[in-house]
């Protein structure tokens, strides 16, 4: 993410997935960018900073950071990812971060999860959501860890349970997650929580987010890049 | 900077010990290992023995153990035991006979497993340490245990013996201390690898020798101090670990803490300052009463209510002023698990200070996400 320093607008920004070559990725991102200031951030960041230079921030941080400055009424923030499932608090006055909570190891109850289901079914993400969409609440997941809620998934495939309602209670597994996570951090006059991370543009689990919460959830433009973006602010901010 | 210890085992605590007890046994000491804080080293002492801590930190036992333990247990009885059927546990081999304590359920089945390798004693630890009857009760326990020593090995413990060692027990933890009370200083003057070290270090120690060397240290320290040789730079984030004990592989949670540039200035738990906290009062005419009512006094989360618990982390938030409180669980400690609610809400809302629990096994499966979380606790401070 590159943004502009006096004006914060978006210069540029792109994505792509991790090769076991990070380093020639990264190095790949010197030869066609340039800029002033470089914050990196997620699981990545001090390699980054090896081959980059800059500094680093946690994606905690990043999260905190964008979060304040995008939606300074926010107090809740939830993000899903690939790896990892957050919830912070923030203070809405200072901005800064109250507590935070995560999953402790393993992809279970993350963005990793709903990946390894739709691939047991056969599904792109995309088909996985939709079908979620369309089921209704007749079974239930228990787990959310990929080995073990693929052999329950495996069990309701092969009792006939419809493929719509499998996919819904994969969504509702991880949402139950989701919700013990964000009750540890919200308080209870929060009124809306900011869904970021890849896993906040799963339509389905915004749905069923808000039902749970019975809160406005709030999904920003690009939930994916949340993180970028508050490293790049905090880059502008921290070279005033 | 001149090293705390003046010998071959610099950044090595656990095979200095193993030197400690290896001489100690070739002297003709008898070897009695233990597993947990509440074991009562005074009596160990009063016979001549040298007590050895059994409790392992490392992961590679645990497969083994697994073969025979459920996967869902605790880390530390898992590797302890695991070293155990593979017999590569050094100081496990060099026991003449062992204690436990019914401390934690894991544990108390765990010793029915391994009684047929040594001579075993366990001590009933009462877990309501205020209740009526407490301290009579393990009075009971210690002097059990007194009597499996004298029977076991052909011998006689005296009260006199025993008033002697509760005398160098007392000035050996007095000094020890003293030299975890160094953590106060800002800048830092001791790394939590000193402090482990010390910790390590006084449990197979006794006697002048101990007390010499402590005091060495005392003055090694001192000089740092009055000389301004920092182990940290001025302004660096202070970091206190409470919770389950620590070693081996669970390090790796305080090295994460050394990647993020912050120092640790306080370790409260087994391997760290409590085994050496409170005073066995002295000449009291019943030397087991007087060691039931001091061992009784050990705040671990096994007890119910652990109210000393509360009092020790005050006082340590007080005098160390940590920015960031780390409670090392580990894992399927449930003690220490639920404990963790009331602890964070002490830390945070009493005592003002950032709190992080960290539950975690000796397996480095979760290093990504600790190193996520402990910066992010870290940046927050």
């Amino acid at each position: 993410m590159l943004l502009h320093g006096q004006t914060r607008t978006v210069l540029d920004r792109f994505q792509a997935e991790t090769s076991i070559n990070l380093s020639s990725q990264l190095s790949l991102i010197k030869e066609q960018y340039t800029w002033n200031h470089l914050v990196s951030t997620g699981y990545g960041r001090q390699l980054a900073q090896k081959v980059l230079g800059g500094d680093v921030i946690t994606e905690i941080k990043a999260y905190t950071t964008a979060a304040h400055h995008f939606h300074p009424a926010i107090d809740t923030v939830i993000d899903l990812g690939g790896q990892d499932t957050k919830a912070l608090s923030i203070n809405r006055t200072s901005g800064q971060l109250h507590k935070f909570e995560m999953n402790d190891k393993c992809s279970a109850g993350t963005g990793k999860f709903f990946e390894m289901m739709a691939s047991s079914l056969g599904l792109s993400l995309d088909e996985l959501v939709t079908e979620a969409l369309r089921g209704s609440r007749s079974v239930e997941i228990n787990s959310t860890c990929t080995v073990f809620a693929e052999s329950e998934v495996i069990t309701l495939l092969t009792s006939g349970v419809a493929l719509a309602d499998i996919a819904r209670a994969i969504h509702e597994a991880l949402l139950t997650k989701l919700v013990s996570l964000l009750s540890k951090v919200m308080r209870s006059d929060t009124a809306q929580i900011l869904f970021v991370g890849g896993g906040a543009k799963n339509r389905a689990m915004v749905q069923l987010l808000t039902e749970a919460l019975n809160r406005q959830v709030i999904v920003p433009e690009h939930p994916d890049f949340y993180g970028a973006y508050g490293a790049a602010i905090h880059a502008i901010q921290s070279t005033r | 900077m001149t090293p705390l210890f003046n010998d071959d085992f610099q950044e090595l605590p656990l095979k200095r010990a193993l030197a400690q007890v290896m001489a100690k046994r070739e002297a003709g000491a008898k070897v009695v290992g233990a597993y947990c804080s509440y074991a009562p080293v005074e009596v160990v002492w009063a016979m001549g023995g040298v007590p050895a801590v059994l409790c392992a930190f490392s992961n590679a036992p645990i497969a083994k153990a697994e073969e025979t333990l459920p996967v869902n247990l605790c880390p530390l009885i898992k590797s302890s035991f695991g070293f155990i059927e593979l017999k590569t546990c050094p100081f496990f081999e060099l026991t003449d006979a062992v204690v436990g304590e019914t401390t934690c359920d894991g544990k108390k089945k765990m010793f029915e497993l391994i009684q047929e390798h040594r001579p075993l004693y366990v001590m009933d630890l009462p877990q309501c340490p205020t209740n009526e009857g407490a301290v009579a009760y393990w009075r009971h326990s210690v002097n059990g245990f007194k009597k499996f020593l004298e029977g076991t090995f052909a011998t006689t413990i005296s009260d006199a013996a025993l008033e002697e060692s509760i005398r160098e027990c007392n000035r050996k933890n007095r000094l020890v201390e003293q030299i975890f009370a160094f953590g106060a200083c800002a800048p830092a003057v001791i790394t939590w690898q000193e402090l482990y070290a010390v910790a390590t270090y006084a449990m197979s120690a006794h006697g002048p020798e101990a007390i010499a060397q402590l005091e060495e240290i005392i003055a090694t320290l001192t000089a740092r101090r009055e000389q301004k040789l920092y182990t940290s730079p001025e302004g660096t984030k202070r970091v206190l670990i409470t919770g389950c004990p620590v070693g081996g592989d669970v390090l790796k949670v305080l090295k994460l803490v050394d990647e993020e540039g912050a120092a640790i200035v306080g370790l409260d738990s087994c391997t760290g300052l409590k085994p050496y906290a409170n005073v066995t009062e002295e000449g009291t005419g019943d030397p087991l009463l007087a060691i039931a009512k001091r061992y009784l006094q050990i705040p671990c989360a096994c007890m119910t209510p652990n109210t000393g618990r509360f009092d020790v982390l005050k006082q340590q938030v007080e005098s160390l002023k940590p920015d960031l409180v780390i409670d090392l669980v580990l894992q399927s400690c449930h003690t220490y698990n639920v404990e963790a609610v009331k602890v964070e809400s002490y830390v945070r809302e009493d005592l003002g200070t950032n709190y992080l629990k960290v539950v975690t096994d000796f397996s480095q499966q979760d290093l990504g996400q600790l190193k996520t979380r402990i910066a992010a606790a870290l940046e927050m401070s």
